[in-house]
């Protein structure tokens, strides 16, 4: 498997499962939440189906749109597909793990956020530049949180590669109970919620131009632009679940990539997204959304509860 | 009926529901609202029951189990019964505005941890100490913090039953460095001290609502207006 087909091979099951499973996790999320608020609410597939829908149809692209405007879906579906290459999915050892660490992760995340403020700005809309400014400013409160945690994660395993810290992770069975683990998987909730724009951070369903923030952003896109960039946010918010899960609950993890492991794997992989997102639709039906003012009370919250869980995880 | 258990298991018990005692220490500066800020000191007082009985349980004291139970019916169930009553009948539900904002508490409040976990890191003595160290220690540092952080929340609060939560979780870290120092102190002292917290919300109980019909607020900064 040394040579360069095989290797492509290898990374072929994790780059299906991005594509196909992402659409899937954020519809059930929406379809649980609908059910838990006692609405029918869409199919669990009508992602797959609004995704198919904007792929077809036709764009608009603005007379003011430079060149930025066209590149920015492309880099935000490929920084989320390569970024998710680089986590530990099903198999302990990820396709793209030796090209970088949770650090690559981050930053690839960060550069997709930063060229979809980019395209949000390009059009000089005024909605465009108020969902940007409002983006980057709620993802540079939740970084330094992120940041923490993933350093409280990494000291524990020695290891800032996300497989050395799912193997380190498997190793000891009774490390989730530690403090600084449970108080690091707070704050990566905490900073998951803010990053995949879910209730008390944003709302992903509604175009209300007071409070929203993602929508803002790519309002004046459509057609298959606007279907990369949802894509994308789809992969972006399977793979940060996918990290949270796989770094402090990795059970199930299996070691290699053969079909039986990829068949297990996947349903445990499945079964423990379904209880994240379970508590997610939690949160979200049982929170009003914060005001835009109060989001950085959640974020210090979340920021301090990393800095405990590094000061717990470094003297003990 | 004897059964064997895991002495390190209940070690990890006793840290994972100290530092879940922080934490929710920590959720008590940033929340504004009265009956959230009682429902929580309610929950943490549970936990420290938690703690006792666990303690109580994994080291064979039985008379923890009897300060676990006394946890459990004052500070847990009494006492936010009496200042839910309380916020119900002065009509007042929300902090106006403490004199720090909530990201800048939260962050004193770490701040607050981490010196907690200094003083508690120069105790640290295994070498010596070699059985009691092991729990002691992680516990002892919470203790300290929620003993800090409850007396910045006395200093930050305007509010007189913000004041009264800030002293009782103060009194939780002093009850938590009790038990997980010495493993109990004789049952007649417990006993005492939980007497002396139902009296004393008692008390400050009356006092606020006095605070309050005087002044139609329960903002001690207000009590300044008494100089004559």
């Amino acid at each position: 498997m040394s040579t360069m087909p095989g290797a492509l091979l290898a990374n072929l099951p994790q780059f299906v499962l991005l594509l196909a499973v992402s659409p899937l996790v954020a519809g059930c999320i929406r379809t649980l939440k609908a059910r838990l608020q006692t609405r029918r609410g869409p199919d669990v597939v009508q992602p797959y189906r609004d995704l198919y829908k904007l792929l077809r149809k036709g764009m608009v692209i603005p007379d003011s749109a430079s060149w930025l405007f066209s590149a920015v879906p492309y880099i935000v579906f490929l920084t989320a597909i390569v970024a998710g290459l680089m986590i530990p999915t099903i198999s302990v050892t990820a396709p793209l793990g030796l090209f970088g660490g949770v650090l690559a992760v981050v930053y690839l995340l960060g550069l997709g956020r930063f060229a979809l403020a980019l395209g949000g700005l390009d059009t000089g809309s005024s909605f465009g530049g108020l969902g940007s400014s409002r983006e980057m400013t709620i993802a540079a409160l939740a970084e330094p949180a992120m940041m923490l945690a993933i350093f409280t994660v990494a000291i524990g395993a020695n290891s800032t590669s996300l497989s050395e810290i799912a193997r380190a992770a498997i190793g000891q069975q009774w490390r989730f109970l530690a403090p600084s683990q449970m108080l690091a998987f707070a704050a990566m909730f905490l900073v998951l919620i803010a990053e995949t724009g879910r209730i008390p951070v944003d709302n992903p369903a509604t175009h209300l131009e007071l409070t929203m923030i993602h929508e803002a952003m790519i309002l004046e896109y459509s057609g298959p632009y606007l279907a990369l960039i949802e894509w994308g946010a789809a992969i972006k918010q399977l793979l940060l679940m996918t990290l949270l899960l796989n770094s402090f609950f990795p059970f199930g993890l299996q070691p290699d990539w053969s079909a039986a492991s990829i068949v297990t794997g996947l349903a445990i992989l499945l079964l423990k997204l379904l209880a994240l997102g379970c508590a997610i639709v939690l949160v979200e039906t049982s929170n009003a959304k914060l005001r835009l003012f109060r989001v950085p009370e959640l974020l210090a919250i979340a920021f301090t509860l990393g800095a405990l869980a590094l000061i717990a995880g470094f003297l003990f | 009926m004897h059964f064997s258990l895991n002495p390190e298991f209940g070690n990890r018990m006793v840290t994972l529901m100290a530092a879940l005692v922080l934490v929710l220490q920590l959720a008590m500066t940033a929340q504004r609202w009265l009956v959230t800020n009682i429902r929580i000191f309610g929950l943490q007082s549970f936990l420290l029951a938690a703690i006792a009985a666990t303690i109580g349980v994994f080291n064979n004291s039985p008379h923890l189990l009897a300060a676990a139970g006394l946890t459990l019916g004052v500070k847990a169930i009494l006492v936010p019964i009496l200042l839910e009553r309380l916020v119900a009948r002065i009509e007042i539900r929300q902090e106006i505005e403490p004199l720090l904002n909530a990201p800048v508490s939260v962050l004193i409040g770490g701040g607050l941890t981490l010196i907690g976990y200094i003083v508690a890191a120069s105790f640290n003595r295994p070498d010596q100490v070699p059985g009691a160290a092991g729990l002691g220690h992680n516990t002892l540092a919470v203790a300290i913090s929620l003993f800090l952080i409850g007396f910045f929340t006395m200093i930050n609060r305007r509010k007189a039953l913000m004041q009264v939560l800030g002293l009782l979780s103060l009194e939780n870290g002093v009850f938590l460095a009790t038990i997980s120092l010495t493993y109990g102190v004789p049952l007649m002292v417990e006993v005492g001290i939980f007497f002396d917290v139902l009296v004393g919300v008692m008390v400050l109980g009356i006092l606020i609502y006095r605070i309050r019909e005087t002044f139609e607020s329960m903002d001690v900064s207000r009590l300044r207006r008494l100089r004559g």
